[in-house]
């Protein structure tokens, strides 16, 4: 049976594990690489759901201490709120 | 709205800090994204391995909350906070997207308790209603005495899924088994039975039954964990009259608009599947991928951070005290790396008095905080829940970092 990859990754962007590995496979090596060809982990929920597994992918889980928590930035807000806010914020 | 202590997330280590706080007399806001208090005691209901007492999580929530409420702190609930500055500015939304007074607080020092997030375990399916996860699981089963369905599924064997397999069960559910996790790019280690196995047998005080069943310290040699792997009953065996499959494995969720089956199969002992496929109607699909420590907020923040498999996750480099790299700003509970609610607990008071001393709230002095810090220990060498085998290495190495730092 052949292997089944159309499976999603991110849910928010709808990229299945199959596009993931399809630009990997054509030399994308990071996680932020990923991103920027996908989209996979710019919905909604900015990667909460999805950044461990791309991280998973593309082996960026050695120990040790970091900057940042990881190379897919975390970008505020972290979590989803009416761009008024934001606009406010920055006021 | 200005404070003395803002504490991100009302679980046990934020309420625990919280009234070690306005205890001493400082002023206090806790903030939460869930319509209730008490984080994930809520869905919390097990029997103690030790002496068979009940854990009932949403009673000590409630008793945290009214000393909490009765000490005078102020706390919003259904209210997430979407971003943080230093000084401490903390930018505050409604969840439901209703607009507030205030969508800003003010506070002399942070605190974040955020906890820990579920980790995804993608796989043909996992997208289709009917499918959720183990914490979504035990919060309808144990919190809303909700069902998840009549014909249940485990996906993952591990310490919660066990304990959420026997409280669905115990709700009347037909848990139909707890798989192995499937072999791919995002199970390595838990898809594993040999490699499961093994670090199961540092966690022995859990589940008693099972493993007294499979010959208790057989499995703390590799040679053991290897037989076990190998001779473990193919068609599973019961704790909790639950079958447990160390040697099943899921390929994929089947249905049309909403989960019907499973496609199951068996597997040899390090997780390929063997042999024919077959398929179990069940109408949920609970899937148990582990939890790793919630830190967008200290990333916002500008904390420094290490990557320890022992504490699950990423966490924010703290010291003894909870000081992260940022001043004025603490950690405590599942942020700082995945453990249970005891030890969040003592991690909350140990933060609160570390926050008492920072901003001189009461009388701490250092023997206080020593103190403290050493409750967390014992709680942590007696805890009856371990969630990771090299917990106890991992916070050493941490301490090693936060010193080698300075």
């Amino acid at each position: 049976m052949p292997k089944d990859e159309n499976y999603l990754i991110c849910r928010c962007e709808e990229i299945s594990l199959k596009e993931i590995k399809n630009v990997k496979n054509n030399g994308l090596t990071t996680s932020q690489e990923i991103k920027m060809a996908t989209r996979a982990g710019m919905g909604v929920c900015q990667g909460r759901i999805c950044r461990s597994l791309i991280e998973q992918l593309v082996a960026e889980t050695e120990e040790g201490s970091c900057k940042l928590p990881s190379k897919l930035t975390v970008h505020h807000p972290v979590r989803p709120v009416p761009l008024g806010m934001i606009v406010n914020k920055e006021d | 709205m200005k404070f003395d202590v803002a504490i991100v997330g009302a679980g046990p280590a934020g309420l625990k800090a919280a009234i070690e706080i306005a205890r001493a007399g400082g002023n206090v806001v806790m903030i939460d994204d869930h319509p209730h208090v008490g984080g994930k005691l809520n869905g919390q209901l097990h029997e103690e391995p030790n002496n068979g007492d009940w854990w009932i999580g949403v009673s000590i929530a409630e008793q945290l909350k009214q000393e909490a409420l009765s000490l005078g702190i102020t706390i919003l609930t259904g209210t997430q906070v979407w971003s943080v500055e230093e000084g401490w500015k903390l930018f505050i939304s409604n969840v439901d997207g209703r607009p507030l007074d205030n969508n800003m607080i003010e506070s002399k020092a942070l605190l974040l308790a955020t906890g820990a997030i579920e980790k995804p375990l993608p796989l043909p399916g996992w997208t289709l209603p009917g499918v959720l996860t183990i914490g979504g699981a035990q919060v309808l089963t144990n919190q809303y005495q909700v069902k998840p369905g009549n014909r249940v599924i485990v996906v993952g064997v591990d310490i919660l899924s066990l304990s959420i397999a026997r409280a669905m069960k115990m709700a009347g559910a037909d848990v139909v088994g707890i798989y192995i996790a499937p072999k791919n790019e995002f199970t390595s280690g838990i898809s594993n039975p040999k490699e499961l196995l093994s670090s199961f047998s540092s966690m022995t005080k859990f589940a008693p039954n099972l493993f007294m069943r499979l010959g208790g310290n057989v499995l703390k040699s590799a040679i053991g964990c290897s037989l076990a792997a190998l001779f473990y009953p193919k068609n599973g065996m019961k704790v909790w009259d639950i079958p447990i499959h160390f040697r099943q494995s899921i390929l994929a969720i089947n249905g049309e608009q909403e989960v019907e089956s499973v496609t199951l199969t068996k597997i040899d002992p390090t997780g390929n599947a063997i042999g024919e496929s077959f398929l179990e109607k069940v109408d949920a699909v609970c899937i148990s991928g582990g939890l790793s420590p919630q830190n967008e907020l200290a990333a916002v923040a500008g904390c420094e951070f290490v990557r320890l498999n022992g504490l699950s996750g990423v966490v924010p480099l703290h010291d003894q005290y909870m000081q992260t790299t940022v001043e004025g700003l603490f950690v405590a509970g599942n942020i700082t790396g995945i453990e249970g609610a005891k030890v969040a607990s003592a991690q909350g008071v140990l933060a609160g008095s570390s926050i008492n001393k920072y901003l001189s709230i009461g009388n701490v002095n250092e023997g206080n905080l020593e103190r403290n810090a050493k409750q967390v220990e014992i709680v942590r060498e007696t805890a009856d829940i371990t969630f990771h085998s090299e917990i106890g290495s991992a916070r050493n190495k941490l301490q090693k970092l936060w010193e080698h730092r300075i």
